[in-house]
């Protein structure tokens, strides 16, 4: 649930895999809640954008597993299913007796993928971190920065959907290894860890000198580099140049060739040491254009360089909207609206948004009745018990 | 026990991040990884450093050292007719060929998909590039910064009244090859069932636009400008970056948290306080919020932070350093760092993988040394000593 876990499977739900979502009344997706509709929307737990991007192309049914039925019920999906992933806090399968060792023995081969933000060993384990906290932890808001400010976050909670991908793929890795052996395991992604890897170059360097790092904001260690500021306020195009060729190819492009013979900036060591000179002029020459412009009168020219969208321009943008990346959903109870499509983009076997994403409880007939084989007795039972139910105790995430 | 990939053969055809960093995580968990460079020079990352001592030197760049673990380097100038169909004797021995190349560049040299698929109709060919191989922008030059400012996550970083601020080191090429490890085991799975490859294609900029969060998906639904703007170090009071006596703490604070989070700060007056009664009250005085947390944070280390937040378990952390990661009692606890020695490089402490697999743990070794496996994997083709000195004098090696 929320963003780690729902990201992950997501990617494999793109690709076709059969995904079924467990939530119950009261452990439902917090994602549901963060739909800034206002209290007063029917059902708006099924309207949260941000749920609905995450758990498209999924199905969801409830299940309460706090209680013998719900967790009964569980193993017996269990059974059928090829993998899980659980994302809880690190000890919360343990509590509700859905450990590997519970789901072995219903499936002897199953794929268990936990994704606790701390792991489920060390003295730390017992820690909690949303996606925000994962990078802090793992030293990439360290240095992250403007040059003259402290640490920086991220603008996304990134240890999430990092180790979502993570956890997608090590589940494929897994499937390769049970097809080839019928050995199933229980992978570990430990967010934080999954995160250390994205910063590796700084690790080998802190063991080489002992430094933790430069924080370069929008700079680079051998590129002249950095944002600049177009015709309009806050339209920014950020254009990076490496080797003279490409520096003189900018200048080219700011129809100054002279300048790729001005001793200031004659070579990669005199760029770099006159970094800010050479800002103002390409500042100058941006601020007469729109982003766009700029952005492809530097890549004509041969100079890396790209419009630094915001989000109305990323969905208007023309490579995007050229590429088909963008699918339209319909829902029964959100409507339409455009999302972005699958991200692994297959020749042979291109993914789509099939399936709309799920309400709440939405599947709870299909998966009791057809894949579990329940009567229609049987299923009332369950919703009068509570260990399904057609809609969540609001209270849970006020 | 092998790691989990064991026996699936990749030919990689990239060099600097994204790309490498896709095939270091492959070769890793087991994948024989064979890495074609650039005659003379290599990859270009061999020349980025860190450094020992500050020296340049090919063989100890830490960002090299750190992206090439577990695979062997073939040097063979690919733009050459020789060089070009040794790849392709290569390719047809391959389960995966990936490559970092604009459409253009992959059409000069004649090394697309359907070239690799002409000789084994089984390969799965990954591309990981920032623009994807179709559209206007697949022409595009990128770098790293380039990258991230197409993908929507700069716009939103940094504070409201200064520049978009790039995040640290190469995370929008970390991000592209992260997704195409996936995206490679997803056609591979597929090919291995079928019978047949296809091209899995990765672009940088759909992958950022695909994880922005809430921002993203609000805007798409509601068409609501509210959250598109950049919120500097706090998206509210209850989720960001707090100075504290000796360095930063995070907070990460949804409802459910709000009670944990006031043991942690030993606050439970802020409980009773009508201004801070619900969520919703919580935003509408945000500021006065955010002063309590800038009080009571400036008051504790980030050790302590870290303790009131294990005992109340509330989400705070450390904001910690590159140097608090090597020291971590946690992560050692764990064994999360490997020491791998390396000739010219010696021995460090390397992160570990990013995903643990006890049935078949990964085993990550060194970087290869520039050419160090060409006679190897040349003689596996079948070509005599001989044959590889002609290569060799003739500049394809």
């Amino acid at each position: 649930m929320v963003w780690a876990g729902p990201s992950g499977t997501r990617l494999l739900a793109d690709m076709g895999a059969e995904v079924i979502k467990v939530e119950s009344g009261r452990s439902w997706d917090m994602l549901r809640s963060l739909h800034f509709l206002g209290g007063t929307t029917e059902r708006w737990w099924n309207k949260a954008a941000y749920f609905n991007h995450n758990n498209r192309n999924k199905y969801a049914c409830t299940l309460d597993l706090q209680t013998e039925r719900g967790r009964e019920l569980a193993l017996r999906l269990v059974a059928q299913s090829d993998i899980v992933v659980e994302n809880y806090r690190a000890d919360v399968i343990s509590k509700l007796r859905l450990d590997y060792d519970d789901l072995r023995s219903v499936k002897p081969d199953i794929i268990l993928v936990s994704m606790p933000s701390h792991g489920k060993t060390g003295p730390e384990s017992h820690h909690v971190a949303y996606g925000t906290n994962v990078e802090q932890l793992a030293g990439l808001v360290s240095i992250t920065g403007y040059p003259d400010r402290g640490p920086h976050k991220s603008p996304i909670a990134y240890g999430d959907p990092n180790a979502g991908a993570i956890a997608a793929a090590a589940a494929l890795a897994a499937l390769h290894h049970r097809s080839l052996t019928g050995e199933g395991q229980h992978v570990e992604v430990a967010q934080w860890e999954a995160m250390i890897g994205n910063i590796g170059e700084y690790v080998l360097g802190y063991e080489m000198d002992g430094s933790t790092g430069e924080t370069l904001g929008n700079r680079h260690v051998s590129r002249v580099q950095g944002v600049y500021e177009c015709a309009t306020d806050d339209e920014w195009v950020a254009i990076s140049v490496g080797p003279d060729a490409e520096f003189a190819a900018l200048c080219g492009a700011l129809g100054q060739p002279e300048l790729a013979r001005d001793a200031r900036f004659a070579d990669v060591v005199s760029r770099r040491r006159n970094h800010d000179e050479l800002d103002a002029i390409v500042g100058a020459w941006t601020r007469g254009r729109s982003q766009d412009e700029a952005a492809h009168a530097l890549q004509a020219a041969g100079v890396p360089a790209a419009p630094v969208l915001k989000i109305p321009r990323l969905m208007e943008n023309e490579h995007l909207r050229a590429r088909g990346f963008w699918e339209s959903v319909s829902h029964a109870d959100a409507g339409t609206w455009d999302m972005e499509g699958p991200v692994w983009r297959m020749s042979r076997t291109p993914a789509h948004v099939r399936v709309p994403p799920p309400m709440y409880g939405e599947h709870n007939t299909w998966v009791l009745r057809d894949l579990l084989g329940l009567s229609d007795a049987e299923i009332a039972e369950l919703e009068a018990d509570g260990v399904t139910s057609r809609e969540p105790d609001q209270g849970v995430h006020a | 026990m092998t790691a989990p990939l064991h026996g699936v053969r990749v030919l990689d055809l990239t060099s600097g991040v994204a790309g490498p960093w896709c095939t270091k995580l492959l070769a890793d968990y087991g994948c024989e990884v064979i890495k074609v460079e650039r005659p003379g020079t290599g990859d270009p990352s061999r020349g980025h450093g860190r450094f020992p001592d500050g020296i340049p030197h090919r063989e100890r760049s830490a960002l090299f050292l750190w992206l090439n673990t577990s695979k062997r380097s073939v040097t063979l100038d690919v733009a050459t007719s020789s060089g070009r169909a040794l790849l392709l004797r290569l390719a047809a021995r391959c389960d995966a060929v990936v490559h970092d190349y604009r459409p253009s560049d992959a059409a000069r040299l004649g090394l697309t998909h359907h070239a690799f698929a002409a000789v084994n109709p089984r390969v799965v060919t990954t591309s990981v590039t920032a623009f994807g191989q179709s559209g206007p922008y697949a022409g595009w030059r990128a770098t790293n910064i380039v990258s991230y400012a197409a993908g929507g996550q700069h716009y939103l970083s940094g504070d409201a009244d200064r520049e978009p601020l790039q995040n640290g080191g190469y995370q929008a090429e970390y991000q592209a090859g992260t997704w195409s490890f996936g995206a490679t085991l997803a056609a591979l799975w597929d090919a291995r069932r079928t019978g047949i490859g296809q091209q899995a294609e990765v672009a940088g900029m759909e992958v950022q636009a695909s994880i922005l969060e809430i921002y993203l998906p609000d805007y798409a639904y509601r068409k609501s400008l509210a959250l598109t703007t950049r919120r500097g170090n706090f998206s509210s009071a209850v989720v960001g970056i707090y100075p504290a006596a000796d360095g930063y703490i995070g907070i990460h604070c949804m409802p459910k948290n709000w009670p944990q989070l006031l043991d942690a700060m030993d606050a439970q007056w802020m409980a009773t306080d009508e201004r801070f009664a619900d969520n919703r009250a919580r935003l509408r005085n945000d500021d006065e919020l955010s002063a309590q947390f800038f009080i009571w944070a400036g008051g504790v280390t980030r050790r302590e932070a870290y303790a009131h937040a294990a005992r109340a378990r509330a989400p705070i952390s450390p904001v910690n350093t590159v140097a608090d990661l090597l020291k971590s009692e946690h992560l050692n606890a764990r064994s999360f760092f490997r020491e791998i020695d390396h000739p010219a490089a010696g021995t460090m402490r390397y992160p570990g993988s990013p995903a643990r697999m006890p049935a078949t743990p990964p085993e990550p070794h060194r970087a290869p040394l520039l050419g160090e496996h060409t006679l190897e994997v040349l003689g596996e083709l079948g070509l005599s000593a001989r044959d590889i000195c002609v290569l060799s004098a003739a500049g394809v090696l």
